[in-house]
This record gives C-alpha cells, structure tokens and sequence, in this order.
C-alpha cells in the first residue's frame, strides 16, 4: 500500500498508533484479505473472524484497560477502520456495527452493572452487538421515531420496527432507542427477550459482508435494569456517540479509497494501449492525480478531526465534514478506478466493483450526505447569529 | 529460562525495492521486524510460557543493533510479548554479519542468557552468518535453520530438528547454545517446553501484537547502549560496492513434444 505524503505523526501520533497500524495492516493481508471476496459474494457475515478481531483486542479498542479494552483514542479507531477496509469494507462496516455502534456507545452510557453484564461478552465477539435507531418511516428524522416503551412493573413493554439494522441476524444483543413518553430512551435487548423478532436478511447492494434486517418489537419485555441512562437520556446516548462513528465511516472511505489508488496505480503502469502504459495519458492521470489529492485531503481532515474527539471532547461539525467529504471523495476514487480498468474494472476479477458498491454506503448510512450538510449548517449558524 | 533474541529491522518485504544510483534507496521505506527474526521471537515466547493458561516462565529479552528508530520494531516485539529490551546504537552502513556478531558477544557477556535464539537469516542482505559467527566468538554449540526446538526436562539441553535434504536431522545441544530458526519454527506444534501442555496447538505463524501488548510495551524496560559502552569497535570488513537487480528472465517457451523438449535441452541449453 502506498503510504502517505503528509507529516507521519499525523495519522501515526505515537509508537502505539504506528504499532497499532502495523499490527492490524498484517492482520488484514494474512487473516481479512484472503476471506473477502467469498462472504462480499454470499453476502454473509464471518462471525469467526469477528472473533479474531476481537483476540487480537480490537473490539474495546476506546474501551479503558480496566474494563478489558486497550483504552486507546479515536484516532486508533480510525486506523483500524482504515487498516480494514483496504481489504474488506463490509466485514469493517458490521466491526464498526458492533465495537462502536454497541460496544463503545452502551459503555459510555451505562452504569457498571450492566458494563458488567454485557461488556466482557461483546468486546471478545463471544456475543455480537448492534444498535437500532432507523425506523421504516423515520431515518434522518430521527426524533419521529414511533417505538415505544411504557413501564409495566419491572419491565419497560417496547413495542415498534428498527430498520436496516447491521448485524440484527446474528446478533445476540442490540441497543435499542423508544420512547418513553415521548422521550427518546436508550434501552438493552437481548435477541431471546419475549416478543422480540428478526426480519429475513434484508438485500443490498454493497457492504455484503455485513448483513442487515429489521427488528420486529411486539410486547418486548424489557427488564427495568435494562434501560441505559435514565428515560429521556437516549438522545444524549446517541450524540456521544455519533462523532466517533462518524469517524469511523470516514476512515472506511479512507481505506476503500487507498485500496482503489492502489489498484489503479499498478493497473495503469502495466496495462499497455496504443504502444505504452496507459499511465502515460493525460486523461488517466486526471484520475490517478485527482484520486490521490482526494486520498491526502481526506486523510488530513479525518486525522485532524479524529485527534479532537473523545468521550469529553465533542467536535461535530469537524466530524460532519470528515464523513461528508470522505463519502464522496471514495466513491469518486473508486469511479476512478473502475474507469481506469476499463472492462476490467466493471468485471470482478480487480474487486474495483466492489469497492465502488461498498463506498456509496457512506453518503447514506450513518447519515446521509443531506443531514451532514443540515447539521454543519445548523452548528456554523449558531456561532454567527447574535 | 532466559533467552537473548537479536532482532533486525529489515524493509518491508512485500514492497517493491527501489535502487538508485547502485544503492538501495530507503528513503521512502517502512521498516518491520525481519521474518525470520519474528519467528525467533514467538519460539522464545512459546519456550518460555504456559500457552494453556497464558502465564509466562522465564524471560525473553530482545535486542537490536541499529540506528534511533530501530526502537520502534524492538517495541513491537514487547507487544508481542518479550519482556525487555536493548537498543545498542549504530548506523547500518557501519555494521556487517562479524561486527554484529562482536557486539552480540557482548551483550550475551552481560545477559548471560540460556540461550540466543535468532533468525536464520535477514530477508534484505540474506547472508546467515550472525548466528554462526556469534556462536563461534562465544564457542558454544550451534544448531542452525532450526524446525522444532524441544527442552529437556531438567532444562539443561534441547534437542533441535532440522530439515535437511537426506530428512530430518536431530541435534541435542547443551545450554547455553545459539540456535537460529526456519520457518518451521512457528508450526502448530514445534515446540515443546515442559510447562504448555503437549496437546496445545499453536495457531500457525507469529502472534499478532495485540492491543492489549501494544499498550503494555511502552512500561516494559529499554536499555540504550553504545558500542563503545560494550567495548566494541571496529569498521565493517565487508563493504557492500553497489547494488543491482538481477537480470531480468528471458521470456519462457512452450515446447510441443518431449522429443523437441530433449532436442533443446540438449542442443540450446546444454544441459543434457
Ligand atoms: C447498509 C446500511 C446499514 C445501516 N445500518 C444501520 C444500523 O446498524 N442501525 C441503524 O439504526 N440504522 C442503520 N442504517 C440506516 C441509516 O442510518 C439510514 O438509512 C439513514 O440515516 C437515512 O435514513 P433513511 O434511509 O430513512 O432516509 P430518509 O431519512 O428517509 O431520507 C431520504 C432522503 O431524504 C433526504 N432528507 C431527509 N431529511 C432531510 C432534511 N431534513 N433535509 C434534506 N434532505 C433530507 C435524505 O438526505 C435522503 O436523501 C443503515 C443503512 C444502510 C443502508
């Protein structure tokens, strides 16, 4: 993989983060790579890699030693989802599912009973997590949500529909958010609950080796201990958390995008047309130059953001912006490289198809490129309006 | 059980080598442990632990010789798990295999380990010579490209197997001894040391640094040494001239039949 141009201390701080890159990138090229192609194919999950992952530490990599994790920053988070996604952005897409979207939001909202009974289970992948917020009828709006849950002696009764949920069919437990008189509530359902169900796979079209389905809530039982926060405090939950997954959505677009460079740099040099590599047309060069300032643009502004936030330190348009940008900057890199590869690059054989299905996922999921530019507005206003 | 572990930092060698002007250009490199020197280190953590309950006996202790960002390999073998480190201070253009070897000399002088377990080999100048040299300044028994090391149950010998053209040969070498490692090192089963439990299988290949190791590394102890504080001096008596890729193959040909195939073999490359 070509490394970057920029400061290495920027997407490398410390000794750690470059031992960290240096053991998840091996990791990736013996244990990811080789699987990718298959499960991006069947369009299922590997759940017995997810247990490496979780061997190797890097489920509770922003988890505090104390409680199992490696208590790194987000900026670790970002190389991992970066280091993983050079090789298999749908395997990282239901990583980031379950070590962010469970693992690190329920530790950062819950009390330590309920890290006791849940942490040590998720952050080895022994038990696989994932959080539901979307609704069929409420995904950006995410305040008209129509789940809810009403107290009924020890158990909170949630009833409603998640959609689009990453990991629902193998998950063993999912944080959910209802309303407790209209109040958005963080609570934690396990897949054997009462009145609990999952939806067949839902189909897509990249991301395949994640897998997704709908929640069907109907008289769940949900024990009182369950309930994260306190009734009301799930959008507090969300938005803790939303900064570093965002995060890692941007370093997935950031891996995808190294991976399509890569790809097209070696195509260009070796492919001949018209007598010489193909490298040597100023057309393709447009790509192969355009690709790499995006590659370095990207790069730059997801480390910058990433060394601002923390569970106490929140930077959300920085956040926004990275994933905005990020989104759409790999899924014009990996245009890029499909164009570059000609019939090949539309083929399957240079996995280009892939990486060009799986990076459109970012401009959506997560948030779509519309509500980052809702919120970046929303939060640049304030600072101008008196 | 203490074992000295020389490791080297080596370019990575799954990039492409770049030359320029008769020299490797390592401008733009990323260093990593040599392979084989990888190998040497999880044969020493296998040697000197209980894989079963993951508890450690005895000491792993790595070394490198090399210039100020070498400390950054000798860091990842504490994550994988050695327990110290020293980083004896030296410019590669100052050093060749008989230099490296004194200074090991040296440091073993210091450490008086049980055993000095290295690769067979570093994967950029290949010469396999350190541990030869080493275990000759030392005089102590050598067992080289070592595929499974077993300890004697007193922990006073072990018995080396390694793979040669007739087979198998079987070498048992009384501590303290210089054994250099093959790939075959870090097989399921290779070795064997009394404490795990014969049964226990290893995943195949080095252990991955975990998270957890990465963090513990920068508390475990690094000793910073010169060679002048071990004593040593010396320029290098090999002096590398320039550096050129090997010709590139002629393209290959496909023959029709075994007759033609004999005819050439006979007639164009002189072979038969
Ligand atoms: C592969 C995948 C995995 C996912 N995983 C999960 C998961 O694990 N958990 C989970 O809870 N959800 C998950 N989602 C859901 C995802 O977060 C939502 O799809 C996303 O938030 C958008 O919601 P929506 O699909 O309902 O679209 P809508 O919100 O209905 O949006 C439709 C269109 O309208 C635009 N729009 C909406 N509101 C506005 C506005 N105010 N201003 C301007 N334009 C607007 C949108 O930008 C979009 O273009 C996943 C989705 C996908 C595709």
């Amino acid at each position: 993989m070509l490394s970057t141009t920029l400061n290495p201390k920027l997407v490398n701080p410390t000794e750690e983060h470059e031992m960290l890159r240096q053991t998840v990138r091996e990791f990736t090229r013996k244990e990811i790579e080789p699987q990718a192609e298959e499960y991006d194919r069947k369009g299922i999950l590997n759940t017995e890699l997810l247990r490496k992952v979780g061997d190797l530490g890097l489920i509770g990599i922003t988890i505090p030693e104390e409680f199992g994790g490696a208590g790194m920053d987000s900026t670790a988070a970002v190389i991992a989802h970066e280091e993983m996604c050079f090789s298999d952005p749908g395997f990282t897409l239901a990583y980031l599912a379950h070590a962010l979207l469970f693992v690190n939001n329920l530790f950062y909202a819950a009390n330590d009973d309920q890290r006791k009974r849940y942490i040590p289970k998720t952050i080895t992948g022994e038990w696989i997590g994932a959080m539901g917020m979307t609704e069929p009828s409420a995904g950006t709006d995410v305040l008209g949500m129509g789940t809810v849950a009403v107290k009924r002696g020890d158990n909170y009764i949630l009833n409603g529909r998640k959609i689009f949920i990453t990991n629902a069919p193998e998950a063993n437990v999912f944080l959910v958010y209802a309303k407790v008189d209209g109040r958005i509530t963080s609570f934690i359902v396990e897949s054997t609950f009462k009145g609990f169900s999952v939806s067949e796979k839902i189909q897509k079209m990249g991301m395949r080796a994640s897998t997704m389905a709908e929640l069907i809530l109907e008289d769940v039982e949900v024990p009182a201990e369950n309930l994260v926060g306190r009734e009301g405090g799930g959008i507090t939950n969300m938005m803790r958390n939303l900064e570093i997954e965002r995060l890692g959505l941007a370093a997935m677009s950031l891996g995808m995008a190294n991976r399509c460079l890569d790809v097209m740099l070696r195509y260009s040099n070796e492919r001949q047309a018209f007598g010489k590599p193909i490298a040597e047309f100023g057309q393709v060069q447009s790509h192969i130059g355009e690709s790499f300032a995006k590659i370095e643009a990207m790069r730059g502004l997801i480390y910058g953001a990433a060394s601002t936030i923390g569970p106490d330190h929140r930077n959300r348009p920085a956040s926004d912006a990275a994933k905005l940008f990020a989104g759409r900057a790999a899924k014009e890199v990996a245009d890029s490289a499909m164009q570059v590869l000609g019939g090949y690059g539309y083929c399957n054989e240079y996995r280009v198809e892939q990486f060009l299905r799986d990076a459109k996922l970012i401009e959506i999921g997560g948030g779509t490129n519309e509500a980052h530019q809702k919120n970046i507005t929303r939060d640049l206003c304030k600072l101008v309006q008196v | 059980m203490k074992i000295l572990v020389p490791v080297k930092r080596v370019p990575d060698p799954e990039l492409k080598a770049n030359i320029k002007d008769g020299k490797l250009d390592l401008s733009g490199a990323q260093w990593v442990v040599n392979t084989f020197d990888e190998y040497a280190v999880e044969a020493a953590l296998r040697l000197t632990e209980n894989a079963d309950e993951g508890s450690r006996d005895g000491e792993v202790v790595v070394v490198t010789i090399g210039p100020d960002d070498a400390a950054v390999q000798l860091r990842s073998c504490l994550a994988m798990g050695a327990d110290r480190a020293i980083h004896v201070a030296s410019e590669d253009a100052n050093l060749d295999s008989l230099l490296v070897a004194k200074t090991l000399k040296a440091v073993y002088d210091e450490e008086k380990p049980d055993m000095v377990l290295l690769g067979k080999q570093a994967v950029d100048g290949d010469t396999n010579q350190v541990g030869q040299m080493l275990a000759a300044l030392l005089n102590l028994p050598q067992a080289t490209f070592a595929a499974s090391i077993e300890l004697a149950d007193d922990g006073k010998a072990c018995v080396v197997s390694r793979e040669v053209d007739a087979g198998v040969e079987f070498k048992k070498l009384p501590l303290p001894a210089v054994v250099t490692v093959d790939l075959r090192i870090v097989s399921p089963t290779s070795i064997t040391n009394g404490i795990t439990p014969e049964s226990h299988e290893y995943a195949d290949g080095p252990r991955y640094a975990s998270l957890k190791g990465i963090m513990k590394a920068k508390k475990k102890p690094m000793d910073n040494k010169t060679m002048a504080d071990l004593g040593v001096s010396g320029s290098p008596v090999v002096k590398e001239l320039e550096v050129t890729l090997p010709e590139a193959r002629a393209a290959g040909q496909i023959v029709e039949s075994v007759e033609e195939l004999v005819k050439k073999l006979s007639e164009e490359a002189k072979a038969l």
